[in-house]
């Protein structure tokens, strides 16, 4: 269980977090979203008191992360910003950081055999791909074989195979009943690991919902346009139907098919100019909602706003 | 890759403690080539440098008579080698910061105040066995070459022999801690080296050009470097502090940037 409180990191002016407050729970992957700069670093600094708030607070499976008596077994974390000696061997690296908890040789092993370097586990970090790299950090965040696990970007630089890789751990841990929390800016990798998502932007909260209401509430409609648009509405009514005029005979219908659309058109016979699929897709929801919290938008964007 | 999944959990839940600090920092200060290689270095130029010194002297002017203190001879290289031995303090906090280390380590321990005590810890205890085992040795070497050239020589039974020994193992461990300090406070590796280097090499130097003479001389005796002749010395030159005075000023020198270093640690984010 992690607990985000009210929270609020300020450098200088620029404020990076801005009163945010979510918990995440344990059992599910949650994703943390938001575009760039929107603060989920920050914020996972924060968790692990890397950085100190202006003002809030978190707390890690209640308590503030700094008074367990083994930090490592409560959470464990991949930052985004690399955290490694690169003159030092992998299994160096696991050593010194579990040597403090008192982890040895043993778990260090397990945890290398885990995120797949074993083969590499004593060549120097320097020479280390961007995907390795990626790799020993999920092995330091499961070092402690922690109740919580936190990824920020875990997918950078990893091919294919270990990206798949990655969905997999994340949501074994989730059903060992750990808490997983996972950042990324993708929606589209989010869907297709996280069962709740935390969005931020601008520091703030935008949502915090489960994927599938989201999946839900952004179901694909169906554009339609015809000289009968009331006779049209009086066909389609129904359970589980969403109807919009938009004017100038067009109607967005939502929880129809185009098929049965069509169908009920022609069996009551109205002639329809305009029969089109919308494309709303989940990646279209997330840009709705983060719409006004981008914060580095690319100039044509601009241009075209 | 094998399993996708962590096996089960490990048997014994094992706390974060001192000691698992101290074994991560020796992990750490044991797996990279910089350590070795200051350590040698240190180690070389008090070989190197006592050996010179005590093979080159009595061969002037003054002969035998130029030879008043032959334990100094021996362990001139302290000098320089206290300089090495910074480094490697320093080395031992800048290169976490340089690299990113540190965020892995301050997560690892995030009340922080083990992490700068374990940092000394293994400095202290890696630096003063070798550099005391050092310092014996190249006196020993050193009195027999003078032995042989006919030159005074001195005993570790003689006063003040061992003192000096022991004072310059400790001397430079003490730089080397003032160096962690530095590195702390800095986070930077050529920062806090070049402080280092004016602060233990040129400041004796540059105040006895730059200050006024009515003072000078009261206010360098407090300078490390001078500092901890007092206590190192078997003949000390004129104008040191006792060597209890010249112990107590070189401690303040260790212990204070060392609590600077211990309060901004705590505050500052990582
Ligand atoms: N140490 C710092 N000093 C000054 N500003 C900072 C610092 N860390 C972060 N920021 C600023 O705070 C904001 C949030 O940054 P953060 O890295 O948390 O965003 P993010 O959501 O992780 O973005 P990304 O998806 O690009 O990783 C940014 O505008 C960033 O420039
Ligand atoms: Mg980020």
């Amino acid at each position: 269980m992690i607990e985000v409180e009210n929270l609020t990191k300020r450098y200088g002016p620029k404020t990076a977090v801005d009163g945010l407050s979510f918990t995440v729970r344990p059992g599910v992957v949650t994703g943390f979203l938001g575009p760039n700069g929107a603060g989920k670093s920050t914020t996972l600094r924060l968790l692990v008191g890397l950085d100190a708030p202006t003002s809030g607070g978190t707390k890690v499976n209640g308590k503030p992360y700094r008074r367990h008596r083994a930090p490592l077994r409560e959470i464990g974390v991949l930052l985004e910003a690399r955290a490694v000696h690169p003159g030092r061997s992998a299994r160096d690296h696991l050593l010194a950081v579990g040597a403090t908890h008192g982890i040895g040789a043993k778990r260090v092993d397990e945890v290398l055999d885990v995120v797949g370097l074993t083969e590499v586990a004593r060549r120097r970090v320097g020479k280390f791909s961007l995907g390795m790299g990626q790799r020993l950090g999920i092995g330091v965040a499961l070092l402690g074989d922690p109740r919580a696990v936190v990824l920020d970007e875990p997918v950078n630089g990893l091919d294919p195979d270990g990206i798949k890789w990655i969905r997999h751990l994340l949501r074994d841990l989730a059903a060992e009943g750990r808490t997983v929390f996972v950042s990324s800016h993708l929606m589209s990798e989010m869907a297709l690991t996280a069962d709740h998502l935390v969005v931020v932007g601008r520091g703030k909260l935008v949502a915090d919902v489960p994927v599938a209401d989201l999946i839900a509430s952004t179901r694909r409609g169906v554009r339609v346009r015809t000289p009968r648009t009331s006779d049209l509405v009086a066909v389609l009514q129904g359970d589980g139907v969403e109807i919009t005029s938009l004017g100038g005979g067009v109607v967005d219908v939502i929880g129809l098919s185009t098929e049965d659309i069509g169908t009920r058109a022609l069996v009551a016979g109205i002639p329809l100019f305009e029969l089109t699929p919308q494309r709303a897709s989940l990646e279209e929801a997330y840009t709705e909602l983060t719409r006004d919290a981008v914060e580095y938008r690319g100039t044509s964007e601009r241009v075209a706003a | 890759m094998s399993a996708t999944t962590i096996d089960r959990p490990v048997a014994e839940k094992t706390p974060l403690t001192f000691g698992g600090v101290v074994r991560g920092e020796w992990v750490k200060l044991r797996s990279v080539r910089s350590s070795g290689l200051t350590v040698l270095g240190a180690a070389l130029m008090m070989l190197v440098t006592g050996l010179v010194f005590a093979s080159t002297v009595g061969s002037d002017s003054d002969g035998a008579d130029g030879v008043t203190d032959p334990t100094g001879i021996t362990l001139s290289g302290v000098m320089f080698a206290q300089l090495v031995t910074g480094v490697l303090g320093v080395l031992v906090v800048s290169n976490e910061y340089a690299t990113g280390m540190i965020r892995s380590t301050l997560t690892a321990v995030p009340s922080r105040l083990p992490v700068l005590l374990g940092k000394v810890a293994v400095v202290v205890g890696t630096l003063f066995p070798t550099m005391l085992a050092v310092s014996f040795t190249v006196f020993l070497a050193g009195q027999a070459v003078m032995g042989g050239a006919k030159l005074p020589t001195a005993a570790v039974g003689d006063p003040g022999v061992l003192a000096a020994l022991v004072g310059s193992a400790a001397t430079m461990t003490g730089v080397a801690v003032i160096g962690v300090a530095l590195g702390a406070l800095l986070r930077s590796t050529a920062g806090a080296i070049s402080t280092l280097v004016v602060l233990v090499f040129l400041l004796p130097g540059l105040g006895g050009l730059l200050l006024p003479a009515s003072w000078r001389d009261d206010a360098l005796k407090y300078l490390p470097s001078s500092a901890s002749e007092a206590f190192t010395s078997v003949v000390p030159a004129p104008g040191l502090l006792g060597p209890s005075a010249g112990a107590a000023v070189f401690a303040a020198w260790v212990v204070v940037p060392l609590l600077l270093a211990a309060v901004l640690l705590r505050r500052r984010d990582a």
